[in-house]
């Protein structure tokens, strides 16, 4: 046995809380770093002019100095690469100069065969940091600052080999070895498996004998030479390459850069989880879990890795084991250094909090609320103030995320929220949410904790758009509320959250701004520049993540950090999303093309695709469906690998209105069950899909004319939204109950869901919907007699100018053949008089119907305009208004377009 | 008997080809079994004697035969002893259930010992002073399967060596610990060359095998050292890697194992490991029937038997063991552990003291002594030496989930939470250990983060009620105040012989606070039962008294109730008046009219 015939002096290595003995030095000395090093003096020699030797312009010198103050500060990858690499690097800096550069780098690391080479050689280095003398300083002298970064690196370096053991620089030694000798092997096939052992052997001793240590590199050799072949460091990203584990030395960069690598990759994974395959990326993981047992950031990362790729059960053994051993002294959002002080008590809360948001990211609404309640009590106990916000603003997100209609069943214990708030009757979940919410503001605010106070703020943004405040105190004098939304209040809360980009400074955001984002693109796009052969395949990885590292070769990188841009621009979507609310086109527009030209960078590709299918719901419905067709087309290949939840949610609506427009109710039904799968609550609740799958599936009974069905599924929807205080829906449902009283003749039970529905949208501010309410409430009237005639004619001319300056296309005709209809109605109006009264608008909507294919609303106005025709007597026009009804109405009655958009194409 | 004298002479072939190459563990463990074969002629030292003698390459051979001596002058006396306990199964020396054992070949080992021998003589000298890079040289160009086998041996060891070396020089900033074996990539290769050619004996197989496993392929690993132990089933070392790589019953059900007698100790110690306790003993009482005096045996079965909570037995064994074997120090850290649970401080302290004198560097060694000031109370001491353990072993499972105690005694939750995580890592079945984390995080208030891992202790641990109960509590504690769960976990408490009647009690208790009263009644009666039969007394009988009383009183089943009441009479309290009470409702409601003279009669 092995372990025992080596005695019990064995089993080196001491527990992580050993008081971190040796973990206080600075960072390994690797070979790597000795070749930058090496760079660095060839680029700073001392005493030398503006250009030393090999340098043949100022700007060529410069670019060195760029290549190495990247090479230090990348985070592309957490282990260093091997020389080869670098060397291709260099190449790529530039010009001849380069080439004589990399000779020299490989010969002179070469040449350093002993210890004792290696002490000369950090004796050299301390040169070049030497000031010069100041008697003889010249204007044009290079000398390296010591404090400028390139300065500190070299200190560092030059600090961790004086701290070296021996055994210490002959490790350095062997590595050194093996770094060099790794390009030679590079292009080597792999040794036969019937070699010579024998002689091989031999030659492998002897080498032994002479230089101690270089056998045991030797053999790491002849590992890592098989590996070469397969692709060369740079192309292998994870996705395409799981094999890149025993690649070179496995030595780690500096921690700051790891910490680097590893933030960028979270970043990453919540922008866009699906070009992360799960398992290649664990395997990375797991790489760097074995170099570096001790840096438990990474079992984080597992975490985010399977969380994102929805799977439970190791998301959750990752949680728990990061947690376990981080204690929550990682810090997770106060990027600060906590002191050390309390290490004893460790911030376990931290880990409930994650805990919940990961069981509100599956679904479990009530195992993610037991969980923020627990730390909630927690952070009070433990006095982290910090954390009780976030944990506030979690639950408060969770509640108005999720359809719970009330908590009592939920929460169901003496800590309840309604009790802890101080006032003693039990409050509605909406009312829990406005307090927690309030809650959460006042400690992040005075906390500083910007980016949570930007969340609040966008979250009471979103509250204050969907519901009217009430006063909290069910007894008392009661002051007098307008039961209103307040547009303004809104506002306030949205322009409030997009100060954060003022203001990052203080939630030691701006530390995180240094991540070394720009130096690493300087080098990947280096790489491109290079090795055209692999522009193809970064080609497709560019098209996911935006333009942004093109854009980076040449500009300044961005000031701001990610996350403030992300809810910065996210309170500019939810500006686009209050402004569909209240009904101005232009300005949905306005906010989302902004959005998607300023945020794109910071943004997650959900977010994205919901910006963009914003944009192309507006064009549905201001430039029909082809234009929609077309550009939902170029979105579904810009999406193509993304959860494409968002954009397939936006085809089927699409598809739905256009088959209901074309009387095409077959495939109107297809495409409504397709809505009720996906709201099924296989893959959790979520209240505004189900609420919309079932507002379509009454449209599509409606427009079958099954009129007690669609009344009976609208009636239950209404019961959901009221129960879950859907208002907004409300005011959607009732509208449709009006519609559907309207089309089955029963005008008199219309007028009150009419009304009922125009007094929600006066209350929460719906203009739009509230012209077209009151376009309803006319058409209503209408129906009941020609006496009614000059009611509904001033309602429509009320709600003309919203209609027409920012209602659809659909909205717009309907409205048109309203007024005609208003007209021709009224007894004492002669069409003889004035017939383009009539005949503009019906034209108008004729014109805009057409677009639309509308074929049952133009039929109508076809109808109309042919009657008008008719009394004026202007037969040929008539004629021609006759045909085209005609074909409307035949197109109506035959839907002749038998292909299923469902399954081809569009 | 003439197989005993087989075994025998199997054993002592075995002893002296391990030792020729350099194997010294498993031929320590061969020998100890050898001398543990109970003697079927009338007892003769000479035997041990000669076994002693007949291996003259044994490193240790003059010391090995006096202790062999000194083993048997104190067995005379015990014999008696442990006839009794292995009397039952002194009859079925065969195997289990009729499985005949198949007779391999004692391979013969007269390979190339002319010209070459010297130079493997020289080589087993280095290597025996530990020099293995030179073993390995003088070896080199030697073809003979015993010469190869030394040569990779020294280089594997050496790179052993070295790899535990530079795990202390390499102790980076991050704590990396990446050091490798750097001769596994070259050994690997050559002995796959040679495994195809046919040209490695079981010993090669072996050492191939633990390469294999040492670079992470442990399927191919397990089937090499299958065929090393078909081939070759005295060699201890590779049945315990084959054990160390079945962790679970599944890999053991699907290895393809020659039947031979070692076999049974590996089922054994596997069934041990995957804690099949009952059967474990059973082969261990079977192979008694014929190493009769094998310590290990002897350790084993105390180890299961301490698993199972027979502390009595167990710690019987251990005394017997270091009686006759005063300087052991294998397993002693189990009896520690025996007595840490016995709290017989006295006992600790001796078996203490007498292994520091013995080898205070063994990882065992600290565990006990850390165990001692565990129990003194002194658990920063303790804690210190648990550390020393680890660091001898850093894979000393038990040491890990013990210092976890121990933080959490010193209130120090993060390092607890830390050390118990550590045990879980090196063996994610180690039930104690996420018991153990469960109830750090139950202390610090998070009862709800505590519930993920009373889950999977109990998932591991199914039949421990103890794990049940906590899960229970958690559910039931203030802010979860989820009692139907909790009532779930009680009844699996309670269905898995709930030792300390927890389970019942809150069972009855938080039925009758959800208002059901049926269920509440079924389980104070079945409380009562086992207290009854426990001879208990105290609150709680108490309290199922009353409420037994005041059910069956609702429920009109008068006579019940009078008998319950009856029995309260016999407590003093608040409870006794409240039984009067009930009595004389029973005896109006009885009657049907009001009984004014039970008033009167009243004390």
């Amino acid at each position: 046995m092995s372990r025992l015939a080596l005695g019990g002096g064995g089993g080196g290595g001491s527990t992580s809380k050993d008081g971190g003995g040796g973990g206080v030095g600075v960072f390994d000395i690797t070979p790597h770093k000795i070749a930058v090093c090496h760079l660095i003096q060839v680029f700073a020699p001392p005493a030398q002019q503006a250009v030393p030797f090999p340098f043949q312009s100022i700007a060529q010198h410069n670019r060195l100095g760029l290549f190495l103050f990247s090479l230090t500060r990348s985070c592309e990858d957490f282990l260093e690469p091997p020389l080869e690499e670098l060397i291709n690097q260099l190449k790529a800096v530039g010009g001849l100069v380069t080439n004589w550069l990399s000779e020299h780098l490989r010969s002179s690391l070469l040449a350093l065969s002993s210890p004792d080479d290696l002490f000369n050689f950090f004796d050299k280095l301390r040169v070049v940091l030497a000031a010069p003398e100041v008697a003889n300083v010249e204007d044009d002298q290079i000398f390296l600052d010591p404090n400028s970064h390139l300065g500190i690196f070299l200190r560092c370096c030059i600090l961790a080999f004086n701290l070296l053991t021996f055994e210490g620089v002959c490790h350095l030694l062997t590595n050194l070895g093996a770094y060099c000798n790794s390009t030679d092997s590079t292009y080597e096939l792999p040794e036969d498996d019937d070699f010579n052992n024998e002689s091989e052997m031999h030659d492998l001793l002897d080498v032994f004998d002479k230089y101690g240590h270089e056998y045991g590199s030797e053999t790491h050799l002849g590992e890592s030479s098989s590996l070469h072949l397969h692709a060369p460091k740079s192309a292998c990203n994870f996705d395409e390459d799981n094999n890149f584990t025993e690649d070179n030395l496995g030595i780690l960069r500096s921690r700051w850069q790891v910490e680097g690598y590893l933030n960028a990759q979270a970043d990453f994974l919540e922008k866009d989880a699906n070009s992360f395959p799960l398992n290649s990326f664990n395997a990375v993981l797991m790489q760097l879990q074995k170099i570096a047992p001790d840096f438990h950031r990474v079992q984080y990362l597992q975490y985010l890795n399977a969380l994102h790729h929805d799977d439970y059960i190791s998301a959750s053994d990752n949680l728990h084991c990061y947690f376990d051993y981080s204690a929550g002294m990682e810090g997770l959002f106060s990027r600060s250094s906590s002191p050390p002080s309390d290490i004893l008590l460790g911030r376990y809360e931290t880990a409930l909090l994650c805990l919940g948001t990961m069981h509100c990211h599956f679904g479990h609404s009530k195992k993610a609320l037991e969980a923020l309640t627990e730390a909630v009590r927690v952070s009070q106990q433990n006095n982290d103030d910090s954390c009780l916000a976030y944990t506030l603003a979690a639950i408060s997100n969770l509640l108005s995320e999720i359809g719970i209609s009330s908590t009592v069943g939920i929460i169901g214990s003496p800590y309840s929220f309604g009790t802890s708030t101080g006032l003693g009757t039990p409050l509605s979940t909406q009312q829990q949410l406005l307090v927690l919410l309030k809650r959460s503001l006042r400690r992040a605010d005075s906390l500083k904790l910007i980016s949570l106070l930007a969340f609040n703020h966008l979250a009471l943004a979103k509250f204050d758009l969907k519901h009217v405040k009430r006063p909290l105190l069910s007894f008392g004098p009661k002051s007098s509320t307008r039961l209103r939304t307040c547009p303004v209040d809104v506002c306030k809360e949205l322009w409030l959250s997009s100060n954060v980009l003022t203001e990052f400074g203080s939630d030691g955001l701006s530390l995180s701004n240094d991540n070394g984002a720009f130096s690493t693109s300087w080098l990947k796009n280096l790489a491109n520049a290079t090795s055209p052969w692999l522009k193809n395949s970064q080609k497709s990885r560019h098209s996911l993540i935006n333009d942004f590292d093109v854009f980076q070769f040449h500009a300044q990188p961005s000031p701001v950090p990610g996350s403030v841009l992300q809810l910065t621009g996210a309170s500019y979507l939810l500006r686009a999303t209050a402004w569909e609310h209240y009904g101005s086109a232009p300005l949905v527009r306005m906010n989302a093309l902004v959005y998607v030209t300023c945020f794109a960078d910071a943004a997650s590709s959900s977010e994205l695709s919901l910006a963009y299918a914003k944009l192309i719901q507006q064009l549905a419905v201001f430039k029909g469906y082809s234009e929609a067709f077309i550009a939902l087309k170029l979105a579904e290949e810009k999406f193509q690998s993304v959860s494409r939840s968002c954009i397939q949610l936006l085809r089927l609506q699409l598809l739905h209105e256009r088959a209901l427009h074309r009387g095409h109710l077959q495939i109107a039904g297809q495409v409504c069950d397709e809505f009720g799968a996906l709201a099924s609550s296989v893959s959790g609740v979520d209240m505004d899909l189900k609420t919309e799958a079932s507002l379509r599936h009454a449209r599509t009974l409606l427009a079958s004319n099954q009129f007690s069905e669609a009344a009976a599924v609208a009636n239950s929807l209404f019961c959901t939204c009221y129960k879950y205080n859907m208002q907004i829906e409300n005011a959607t449902v009732l509208l449709l109950l009006a519609e559907i009283h309207k089309k089955s003749g029963n005008a008199v039970l219309g007028l009150p869901y009419a009304l009922a529905s125009l007094s929600f949208c006066k209350s929460f501010n719906l203009d739009l919907l509230e012209a077209s309410a009151t376009l309803t409430l006319a058409e209503l009237w209408l129906s009941l007699g020609s006496n009614h005639a000059k009611r509904a004619s001033s309602l429509v001319h009320r709600s003309l100018p919203m209609i027409l300056g920012h209602g659809g296309l659909e909205l717009r005709a309907r409205a048109n053949i309203v007024v005609a209809k208003c007209y021709l109605s009224d007894p004492n109006f002669s069409i003889s008089e004035d017939p383009y009264v009539v005949l503009d608008p019906l034209s108008q909507a004729a014109e805009e119907l057409q677009i639309l294919e509308y074929h049952e609303m133009a039929a109508e106005a076809f109808y109309l305009m042919a009657l008008v025709y008719n009394n004026l007597g202007m037969f040929e026009e008539r004629e021609e208004a006759a045909a085209s009804f005609r074909k409307h109405a035949i197109a109506l009655e035959n839907p002749q377009d038998e292909e299923n958009p469902l399954t081809c194409g569009v | 008997m003439t197989f005993r004298e087989n075994y025998r002479n199997e054993l002592r072939a075995a002893i002296r080809q391990l030792s020729d190459r350099c194997l010294y563990s498993a031929a320590k463990w061969t020998a100890e079994l050898l001398v543990g074969i109970d003697p079927d002629a009338p007892p003769s030292s000479s035997s041990g004697a000669s076994a002693s003698r007949a291996t003259p390459y044994s490193s240790s051979s003059g010391t090995g035969g006096g202790r062999t001596l000194h083993l048997h002058r104190h067995r005379e006396g015990s014999t008696s002893r442990r006839r009794i306990r292995s009397g039952a199964v002194d009859v079925i020396s065969t195997p289990l259930a009729g499985v005949s054992y198949v007779s391999t070949p004692i391979p013969d080992d007269g390979d190339g010992f002319d010209g070459s021998g010297d130079a493997y003589l020289l080589a087993k000298s280095y290597f025996d002073c530990r020099e293995y890079r030179r073993a390995a040289h003088v070896l080199r160009g030697q073809a003979g399967r015993k010469a190869v086998f030394l040569r990779c041996y020294a280089l594997y060891m050496a790179g052993e060596k070295r790899k535990e070396e530079e795990m202390i020089e390499l102790e980076g900033p991050l704590g990396k610990c990446n050091a490798m074996n750097s001769e596994l990539a070259s050994l690997e290769r050559e002995l796959s060359t040679f495994r195809r050619t046919g040209a490695i004996d079981s010993f090669g197989l072996y050492l191939y095998g633990i390469i294999l496993r040492d670079k992470g392929c442990e399927s191919l690993a397990t089937s090499i050292l299958v065929e090393s132990v078909n081939s070759y089933p005295w060699n201890w070392s590779a049945w315990s890697e084959l054990l160390s790589l079945c962790t679970t019953s599944d890999i053991l059900n699907n290895l393809n194992i020659k039947n031979h007698w070692m076999k049974d100790f590996f089922l054994a110690n596997a069934y041990q490991e995957l804690k099949m306790h009952e059967e474990a003993l059973r082969r261990y009482e079977c192979l008694m029937g014929v190493f009769r005096f094998s310590d290990y045996i002897q350790a084993q079965i105390a180890t299961v038997q301490y698993s199972m909570r027979e502390l009595d037995d167990a710690e019987v064994i251990f005394e017997e063991l270091l009686r006759t074997d005063p300087y052991r120090v294998d397993s002693m850290d189990i009896y520690s552990n025996l007595l840490y649970a016995k709290e017989s401080l006295s006992s600790l302290s001796f078996l203490a003291h007498r292994v520091f004198l013995t080898d205070k560097y063994r990882p065992e060694s600290c565990c006990i002594i850390a165990n001692y000031y565990s129990l003194k109370g002194q658990h920063e001491k303790s804690v210190l030496y648990f550390r020393r353990a680890l660091k001898l072993n850093r894979k000393y499972l038990s040491a890990w989930t013990l210092m976890g105690h121990e933080y959490v005694e010193m209130k120090n939750t993060p390092a607890a939470i830390d050390a118990y995580r550590r045990a879980v890592d090196i063996n994610p079945r180690d039930y104690r250990a996420w018991y153990g984390l469960g109830q750090t995080y139950e202390m610090m208030g998070m009862p709800f983060y505590a519930l993920h891992y009373f889950k999977r202790s109990s998932y591991l641990q199914p039949s421990d009620a103890r794990l049940w109960i906590a899960m229970a509590q958690c559910y039931e504690s203030a802010p979860l105040q989820m009692l139907e769960e909790a009532i779930k976990c009680y009844t699996r408490a309670a269905n898995c012989n709930d030792m300390e009647g927890i389970a019942l009690h809150q069972l009855a208790k938080l039925h009758s606070i959800l208002g059901h009263s049926e269920q509440a009644a079924f389980y104070y009666k079945k409380d009562l039962e086992r207290m009854e039969a426990e001879e208990r007394q105290g609150s709680n009988m108490i309290e199922a008294l009353l409420f037994l009383a005041k059910h069956c009183k609702a429920m009109e089943r008068f006579d019940e109730a009078e008998v319950y009441c009856t029995r309260l009479l016999d407590y003093t309290g608040p409870e006794k008046e409240t039984a009067k009470t009930i009595l004389r409702g029973l005896k109006i409601a009885q009657s049907g009219y009001p009984l004014m003279d039970v008033d009167h009669f009243a004390p």
